[in-house]
């Protein structure tokens, strides 16, 4: 990592410091913040400013520092996208916009991204498909970009887990941006991760404790699906796209699949999609009673071994077989953690029955 | 009387019984169904030595697997004997969940009739560590699931079957007809001079769950009558920390082990009281056993005990609600919760009545297809239907 990397990455970390606090302050004032409810896990109401911070802290970084302002300008339209979204994301963490209404605007989002150019135009191999059609590419892209963006916002769940997959994801993509050449998405990367270790310090800390809110989650998650579809689009041709493909696929795996697996749970009891409940990965590990922060530790060493072990099958085997392991071992951990909450929802409904009455 | 039909008994550590209450459940089928069917009985090789060997048993088939009956190798002990019974048996009495993984094959490629005794909510124990636990928590829905007929030796164990899979168990609980009364013989009172006034007795595996700490506490802390408690204190860390703690205790007796079944109801026959502190299982032997004795019971207040007493014993839930009953009895109460217990037990617990019933349940299985469900048969009718019918009060959910 050159100089110019580490002043971003510490100019982006120390605006956030900076503007948190501010946007704290601002965030009571207006009522931009969590209030404690039934299915909430804090006690006390929480700002919910960490995505206007990184978004603050990040245009900034990009903007002033010299000679890379230009980097907006390069990535104009995907950055009106993500202010749009923020946008949106800022008044639903202040009022609860419709599940529906959220959802439309970032399937706008997505086909305004797609008609910019910025699209899966391939497989890299995957299922043994390389170049896709334009129908498909428009559809695939759709999907994908709305469903991640959809899909970080639902892992936003727990303190550090949002910003601590984001700053592995960003990590990562930093490395790939290196490897193909692409140093203006690498400083993108580099000062998003600054800005969400800041972050990370508050969600953290329990004095000044902030949330990233509705804003934040889907900003992280629109950024790095898109710049990870941009990163495989202009990797060109240097080297093996595969791998790179593999990669950003299992950095985007966990989040994704959860969200899947947790709305075909809740249209299995015949509810919504959208209904709120305590399914998701992390809601699994604390019912068997993980701290937060260990729970974090958890599933990014979960991602971790994922990538590592879809990378050990993409060179092995190929980029379908790694796809199927670690989608395998995806499925049975969650399986296996969901059987493990029935069995303590159990013991505790027998010790009720236990006790209540000998006729119950 | 229907055709003799072959009914192979797994999952028991064998026979002849010297062990718990399955085997002397076998034991007492061998007897009672034996008459009418042709029994197989699969035994443990580990616990019965070659020479002590018996190939035929009160006119039951003996079959022997090189396995221990409990523990982790009762999965492949069940599995096994399940495999074997499959060349011959027309109905397969499995007694524990241990090998139910291996049912919906069976209940895919076989004819077979399955009858499973689930035995208790054994996944819940403390005994069992957590892959144990995850096993037996899976084991018993596939048990459920996958049978013909599931049995409970509970009502409370009913309720909770129902409430997880929706169907319906049935109940049978154990015999305790061959327990006796037994006189006090001096040599005894020789030996433990204690047992000259009233005492209060227990029997049990010295277990948490058994709640051995709390009850001697109580009774150390009252001088109203003494406390025998016979178990394998030196098993555990939990049994021998009590043992030192609770030895030399002027009211509190620790006795090792009886396994004379004759001595051990001399000691227990003549208690005064009897002490049951048992949270989990399900009707335990120990209480029916004391039951068909005619002691009065004072037990912990979880349901299975509730059930199994009828509500007529007397039931603690803490420390010093225990200490209370203890210096609120008096000889009256006594006997009159004694003569309850004898008569819940003399109606409930006899190995022909409980024979009987699993009798009437082979006759049954030989007809069944697949279970029937707790869910009201209104409960598949529209309720617009049900309001036309001015039949809504029916309506569930």
């Amino acid at each position: 990592m050159n100089f110019s990397n580490i002043i971003i990455l510490l100019t982006a970390f120390l605006l956030t410091l900076l503007f948190i606090p501010v946007l704290r302050k601002a965030a009571v004032y207006f009522g931009l913040v969590d209030k404690p409810g039934q299915r909430k896990i804090h006690i006390k109401p929480i700002p919910l400013v960490g995505g206007l911070g990184i978004y603050f802290a990040v245009t900034l970084t990009l903007a002033f520092i010299w000679p890379v302002h230009a980097i907006i300008l390069n990535f104009k339209n995907p950055f009106i996208a993500t202010t749009i979204l923020l946008i949106m994301g800022v008044i639903d963490d202040r009022f609860d916009l419709n599940a529906l209404l959220k959802l439309s605007v970032q399937l706008l989002l997505a086909h305004y991204t797609f008609m910019q150019g910025i699209k899966i135009e391939s497989l890299h191999g995957l299922f043994g498909i390389f170049d896709l059609s334009g129908d498909f590419q428009y559809i695939l892209t759709i999907i994908i970009i709305a469903g991640v963006t959809n899909a970080f916002n639902l892992m936003d769940g727990i303190d550090g887990l949002a910003g601590g997959i984001g700053i592995t994801g960003f990590g990562i993509f930093s490395y790939l941006a290196v490897l193909t050449n692409q140093t203006q998405l690498l400083l993108i990367f580099i000062a998003l991760t600054g800005a969400l270790l800041a972050f990370l310090y508050f969600n953290l800390s329990q004095k000044q404790k902030i949330f990233m809110g509705d804003a934040g989650s889907m900003m992280i998650g629109y950024i790095l699906v898109v710049s990870g579809i941009n990163l495989l689009q202009n990797a060109g041709t240097s080297g093996d796209l595969s791998i790179a493909a593999a990669i950003v696929v299992s950095v985007l795996m966990i989040p994704v699949y959860d969200a899947i697996r947790v709305f075909k749970g809740r249209m299995k009891k015949g509810k919504s999609p959208f209904f709120a409940d305590k399914s998701h990965l992390h809601h699994l590990l604390l019912s068997l009673g993980f701290s937060h922060r260990s729970i974090t530790i958890n599933i990014l060493i979960l991602m971790f071994s994922l990538i590592v072990i879809g990378y050990f099958f993409l060179m092995k085997n190929g980029i379908t077989w790694s796809f199927f392991v670690t989608i395998i071992i995806l499925i049975i951990t969650t399986n296996l953690l969901q059987y493990f909450q029935k069995l303590n929802l159990w013991k505790s409904r027998i010790k009720k029955m236990e006790i209540h009455s000998g006729q119950f | 009387m229907s055709k003799i039909k072959k009914i192979a008994i797994i999952g028991t550590v064998g026979v002849p019984a010297n062990y718990g209450g399955f085997e002397t459940l076998a034991e007492q089928l061998i007897e009672e169904l034996g008459q009418h069917h042709h029994i197989t009985v699969y035994c443990s090789g580990k616990k019965y030595p070659k020479k002590d060997r018996k190939q035929i048993y009160k006119g039951a088939e003996l079959k022997y697997l090189p396995l221990d009956a409990n523990g982790i190798q009762s999965i492949p002990y069940d599995t096994l004997s399940i495999i074997h019974s499959l060349f011959y048996a027309d109905v397969l009495l499995i007694l524990g969940v241990a090998g139910a993984w291996i049912l919906p094959f069976v209940r895919w490629f076989t004819n077979k009739k399955i009858i499973i005794s689930i035995d208790g909510i054994e996944w819940k124990r403390d005994k069992w560590n957590f892959l144990a636990k995850w096993y037996l928590f899976w084991a018993e829905s596939l048990a459920v699931k996958y049978s013909h007929i599931d049995i409970s030796d509970n009502e409370a164990i009913q309720d909770y079957t129902a409430a997880r899979y929706g169907s319906l168990s049935r109940i049978i609980e154990y015999g305790a007809d061959h327990t006796m009364k037994v006189p006090l013989s001096e040599q005894t009172i020789k030996k433990y001079p204690f047992l000259n006034r009233p005492y209060a007795f227990k029997v049990c595996r010295i277990e948490p769950e058994n709640n051995v700490h709390l009850i001697l506490e109580a009774f150390a802390s009252t001088d109203k009558m003494p406390l025998i408690v016979v178990g394998n204190w030196d098993k555990s860390q939990y049994g021998a920390a009590l043992k030192k703690k609770y030895g030399s205790h002027p009211n509190i007796h620790i006795l090792d082990p009886v396994y004379d079944q004759k001595k051990l109801d001399e000691l227990r026959s003549n208690a005064a009281l009897y002490m049951h502190g048992h949270s989990a299982g399900g009707t335990n032997p120990s209480l029916v056993e004391a039951m068909y004795l005619g002691l009065p019971v004072l037990a912990n207040h979880v349901s299975y005990n509730r059930v199994t007493t009828e509500n007529k014993a007397l039931y603690f839930d803490s420390k010093d609600n225990l200490i209370l009953h203890i210096n609120n009895l008096y000889t009256a109460k006594l006997i009159k919760i004694g003569d309850e217990m004898k008569e819940i037990a003399q109606r409930r617990y006899t190995w022909s009545n409980i024979a009987k019933k699993y009798f009437l349940l082979i006759e049954e299985v030989l007809d069944t297809q697949r279970k029937s469900p707790v869910w009201a048969e209104t409960s598949t009718v529209a309720y617009q239907k049900l309001l036309q019918k001015n039949l809504a009060h029916l309506k569930t959910n």
